[in-house]
């Protein structure tokens, strides 16, 4: 697919086209995109790689007995059972939903939250600037993780309780964004412009100054989805999370925890029960890091044009 | 320190007090999501006081509008008083104060290393752009930055501890412990390391530093890429300035002109994120001490959660943010201190 | 050797192309472009945005910014010593020593010019030890031993003088290196070396006509005014007394008093040292002030090349005549030249200037004209005036002379 550029498209066109052709070119930004598509397509086809019991909730893993010791992979069960007989490979399927879910849902709210936050304060700048700040600022003097364990001790423990947490710590994040982006924006001429023929606030928010602060706030989404998928794979290892059983990575990887040192003869014995659940995790991060990253350095204006 | 420098200091300090304010009261809300009872707990320094439910919740209020409450509960905490851990069985100020060595020995050996490191590849990186070890350098970078803690940390354990039987979890070695608690090895600062260096113990010297071995990597791995990319980007910032052609212009040769210039100007920004992360370390290690057994306050606070301990764990968190905003006014100052552009007046 | 260059020239630029490869394609920045310059003398070079002039004389130093790559052409310098290099084809341990020794630059944004976190005199400083530092040294002993001759025989002096003797003889000493880092220690052992530095220092700002000197050496670059920075800038490039000066609009960014003040210490400047200058602005006031010679740019071409004078009496490239139609005049009306820089990217064919010339010809659009020589000293790349002889194309090397075969009428 060859992206032509012509100097007589409109800028907006052209710089769009721009980054589509630099996303092409850096081959790190693609083997991003390929490993998040083959996530996303077996997030989509999970039903088909893993057909749930019938009547049962998806999400819970099927359990073939009681037995503690997890089972090595085999035929029935390919990538073996954790502690408690809980199939592998239908749990890190299923895991790679649960981890869109949370994931996408956090990374969405939060971003509108900040959005809207972040217009407001930017835009209308003053005191209203200031409270909203003083507030962001506040949520932001806190380490992320340890915010999100104080409120999902208080929320009680659970995925929902996770995803309410990380939205309210994630949301500042995305309105200091903003509101730089507005800030820088608003000081800019052509807003000066679209004010002075008439155009209404909330018009000149929308159609002008928004698709100029799009393009950081994209990158800071991909990247963004990645530590949130990992941070929700943190709380659910503590136990503050999905409940034993459900199909989520970072329970899964929980699960395995007494089983590191193997037995006595073979340490690794039980490889399977950490290492697959943790490399479906780091794959799923590192492709929306790859990307995030990549996409990081081509719209940063100081790299671009060299 | 200039006088233009000390005012700044003031003033900022001045500042801080509105943030701290804003912190306990975020802290504070969040109790409020508790009912009495359970809010109890955080007024408490004695177990045994619990079964005076009422009286506590008469004493402070805990019915009463939430201004009220709030000062009565902002005079405990300046006192001293966080409540009780009924997971860790002591206050929760002094299950902060006798854990927080641990997390700081961490902490001392991983911070300089993270940033030794990612200012020495992003250095690299920025001057070799575009080559293959620009690319190598961002990779690795990426790769660690991906990695989840506790994962890596797991992997580590099975490698290390589980085959190959060194770098066990935990601080020490239960005969380590033992000679310690004995008395015949006095603890200054509760930083083993130094304290064997202190007392002149060589074998636990050894086995404190075998302990902090795969916490320090793990930390190392995830960290670096932060500090990496933003000396590189802040690299490549002033590469191209006109003060880097001019001073070429001059005559300087490439490597004065890197080390002596660009490298100065570019290491500001990359300043002020080290000091934020080395609060961060400070305040949030919770998942790697949690893996490796390691018991700071990281491990308590995740310890308490699990045990759904409130005061405990919105004790650590009113820590975390306190120690943060403080990092914060440190680098600050700091900065000012460094770039002599930054009006002090 | 051929004469590559002739007696008077101290530069030569000949056929230089430069290219800049950006992902929106690559721009023909300077095509061909042909300048010489006679020693002692001023040329400026006059040109829009664009039209290749910053880069040309970054190039002169061979600092061509990247993405810009030279894709051809020479340049040819007479060195102090009377040794003639091609600049383009020297390593970089040879153009180090050249640049800020030799060939120096002043630019148009003096506080960028400046490392903001070092003091101004540690920069200027810094320019002396790159080039004159065996000098001062040996200055610096001879005062030393005066010292102990006199009175002054303490411990302090003899361990310096030890030092500097040792850093005279083996100048990439170890040990010495280790010493000059140490903190406490390094400031003590160069006491003698950074006062003669000081000194000259002073000495030479005051020269620049700043009036507090002292005041200066200790200050950071954003403490002075764009005046002193610029002051400061030509301090530095003119402290190892080098042959020629690239001069890079330097007063654009100042106040117009300031200005006319710069302009007139440049000028003393170059009478007191005999530095010719390459003095590049798109003030056509400036040119005509301060220039001998004038050189005009257009999108990357040398149009036209002639004596100040006769250039503004005499403009020939259609370019040139508009741009002194253009500058305004209080009475008359606003004059603009119409139409657009060209891109770069997709150059116009032939002549780069025909879409906005009013005397275009059909050959314009398919044939770049190359500099000809029509009168003593005054040449044109235009085809109004010939600029291809049967194919043979003439050379703008002041040696031969073309006589046109056609005239315009103007």
């Amino acid at each position: 697919m060859k992206i032509k550029l012509n100097v007589e498209d409109s800028p907006r066109i052209k710089e769009l086209k721009f980054t589509l052709k630099r996303i092409k070119e850096t081959p790190l930004s693609l083997v991003g995109l390929a490993i998040i598509i083959l996530f996303t397509i077996i997030a989509i086809a999970a039903p088909v790689l893993a057909p749930p019991r019938f009547g049962r909730d998806p999400y819970i893993i099927p359990r073939y007995g009681y037995f503690p010791e997890p089972q090595p992979p085999s035929p029935e069960h390919p990538f073996g059972t954790t502690e408690g007989q809980y199939d592998l490979y239908y749990g890190v399927i299923w895991g790679t939903r649960t981890a869109y879910r949370i994931g996408i849902l956090v990374v969405s709210v939060s971003a509108l939250i900040g959005i809207i936050i972040g217009s407001l304060a930017g835009y209308y700048k003053g005191i209203i600037d200031e409270v909203l700040m003083r507030l962001t600022d506040i949520i932001l003097a806190f380490p992320g993780l340890i915010l999100a364990m104080a409120l999902v001790v208080a929320f009680g423990p659970g995925l929902n309780s996770i995803t309410l947490a990380l939205i309210l710590v994630g949301w500042p994040t995305y309105a200091r964004l903003i509101r730089g982006e507005f800030l820088r924006i608003t000081s800019e001429d052509f807003v000066e412009a679209a004010k002075a023929i008439g155009c209404s606030d909330f018009r000149v928010i929308v159609k002008h100054i928004l698709p100029n602060a799009i393009f950081p706030l994209l990158v800071v989404a991909s990247l963004d989805i990645g530590a949130i998928v990992i941070t929700a794979a943190a709380l659910s290892f503590l136990g503050l999370g999905a409940p034993e059983g459900y199909a989520d990575w970072g329970q899964l990887i929980a699960l395995s925890r007494n089983w590191i040192t193997g037995t006595a003869d073979n340490p690794f014995a039980y490889w399977h029960t950490y290492t697959i659940p943790g490399l479906f995790l780091f794959f799923f991060v590192m492709g929306w890091n790859l990307l995030g990253d990549a996409l990081r350095d081509i719209l940063d204006p100081m790299i671009r044009r060299r | 320190m200039s006088t233009g420098l000390r005012t700044y200091v003031i003033r900022r300090l001045i500042l801080l007090i509105p943030t701290l304010i804003g912190i306990t009261i975020l802290i504070f809300g969040i109790t409020q999501l508790f009912d009495p009872v359970e809010r109890a707990s955080l007024y408490i320094t004695n177990p045994k006081q619990a079964r005076f439910a009422e009286e506590i919740i008469k004493k402070y209020g805990l019915d009463q509008p939430f201004y009220i409450q709030y000062f009565n509960w902002l005079s405990q905490v300046i006192q001293g008083n966080l409540g009780w851990s009924q997971s860790l069985h002591m206050p929760v100020l002094e299950a902060l104060m006798t854990r927080f060595s641990a997390t700081a020995e961490l902490v001392l050996y991983s911070a300089p290393l993270i940033i030794i490191l990612g200012i020495f590849l992003g250095k690299i990186s920025a001057v070799k752009r575009n080559t293959a070890i620009d690319h190598m350098t961002r990779v690795i970078a990426i790769i660690g930055w991906s990695l989840p803690a506790f994962w890596l940390g797991i992997i580590l354990l099975a490698v290390f501890y589980g085959g190959l039987g060194i770098f066990p979890p935990g601080r020490l070695s239960p005969w380590a412990e033992a000679m310690i608690r004995s008395g015949e090895f006095k603890v200054y600062t509760g930083l083993y390391t130094i304290d064997a260096i202190l007392n002149l113990n060589w074998p636990i010297f050894v086995d404190a530093l075998s302990h902090l071995v795969l916490p320090v990597i793990t930390l190392t791995t995830i960290n670096v890429a932060l500090i990496m990319r933003v000396m590189r980007s802040s690299m490549l910032e002033q590469l191209s300035k006109t003060y880097i052609i001019a001073a070429r212009a001059r005559g300087l040769d490439e490597k004065t002109v890197i080390d002596r210039h660009a490298s100065k100007n570019a290491l500001i920004p990359v300043i002020t994120l080290s000091g934020l992360l080395t609060a961060g370390l400070l305040s949030g290690m919770v998942i790697t001490e949690t893996i490796f057994e390691f018991k700071g306050i990281g491990y308590f606070a995740a310890h308490a959660a699990t045990q759904l301990d409130i005061p405990a764990v919105l004790g650590f968190a009113l820590f975390a943010g306190i120690i943060f905003v403080i990092a914060n006014l440190i680098v600050d100052i700091l900065y000012a201190y460094i770039d002599p552009r930054i009006k002090l007046g | 050797m051929p004469e590559i260059l002739e007696n008077k020239e101290q530069l030569k630029v000949k056929d230089l192309i430069i290219r800049f490869y950006t992902y929106e394609g690559i721009v023909k920045a300077v095509e061909k472009a042909r300048l010489q310059l006679r020693k002692g003398e001023t040329l400026g070079i006059v040109g829009e945005t664009g039209s290749g002039k910053s880069v040309t004389a970054l190039t002169i130093m061979a600092l061509t910014p990247s993405p810009g790559k030279i894709e051809g052409g020479d340049i040819y310098f007479k060195r102090g010593n009377g040794h003639i290099v091609n600049i383009l084809k020297m390593n970089e341990n040879e153009l180090i020593r050249i640049r800020g020794k030799e060939i120096s630059m002043i630019f148009q944004e003096p506080n960028a010019a400046l490392d903001p976190l070092y003091k101004v005199g540690d920069q200027i400083t810094e320019a002396i030890y790159a080039h004159r530092f065996k000098e001062v040294l040996r200055k610096a002993i001879q005062l030393l031993q005066k010292d102990l001759e006199s009175a002054n025989n303490s411990i302090g002096t003899r361990l310096e003088l030890w030092v500097y003797n040792k850093m005279e003889k083996d100048p990439a000493s170890k040990s010495i290196s280790i010493l000059r880092r140490l903190p406490i220690v390094k400031n003590i052992i160069t006491r003698k070396l950074r006062q003669v530095v000081r000194e000259e220092i002073i000495e030479l700002l005051k020269l620049m006509e700043i009036p507090d000197p002292e005041r200066v050496i200790d200050s950071y670059p954003h403490e002075l005014s764009g005046g002193m920075q610029q002051r400061v800038i030509i301090a530095i490039a003119l402290a190892c007394s080098p042959t020629l000066l690239l001069a890079d609009e330097p007063t654009t960014n100042l106040d117009v008093t300031v200005q006319a003040q710069i302009i007139d210490l440049i000028m003393r400047l170059k009478e007191k040292f005999g530095t010719s200058i390459i003095y590049i602005t798109h003030d056509m006031g400036i040119i005509a002030e301060i220039s001998d010679r004038v050189a005009v740019m257009y999108a990357g071409n040398v149009v036209e090349v002639a004596p100040v004078k006769e250039l503004f009496k005499n403009p020939l490239h259609p370019y040139t005549k508009a741009l002194l139609e253009s500058i305004p005049r209080p009475g008359s009306p606003f004059k603009s030249i119409p139409g657009n820089i060209p891109n770069l990217v997709n150059p116009p064919s032939g002549c780069r200037f025909h879409p906005r010339c009013r005397y275009i010809m059909s050959i314009c659009r398919h044939k770049i004209p190359e500099l000809v020589k029509i009168s003593e000293d005054h040449y044109v790349a235009c085809f109004l005036y010939g600029g291809e002889v049967n194919g043979q194309h003439s050379d703008y090397s002041g040696s031969e002379e073309v006589l046109p075969d056609k005239r315009g009428t103007f």
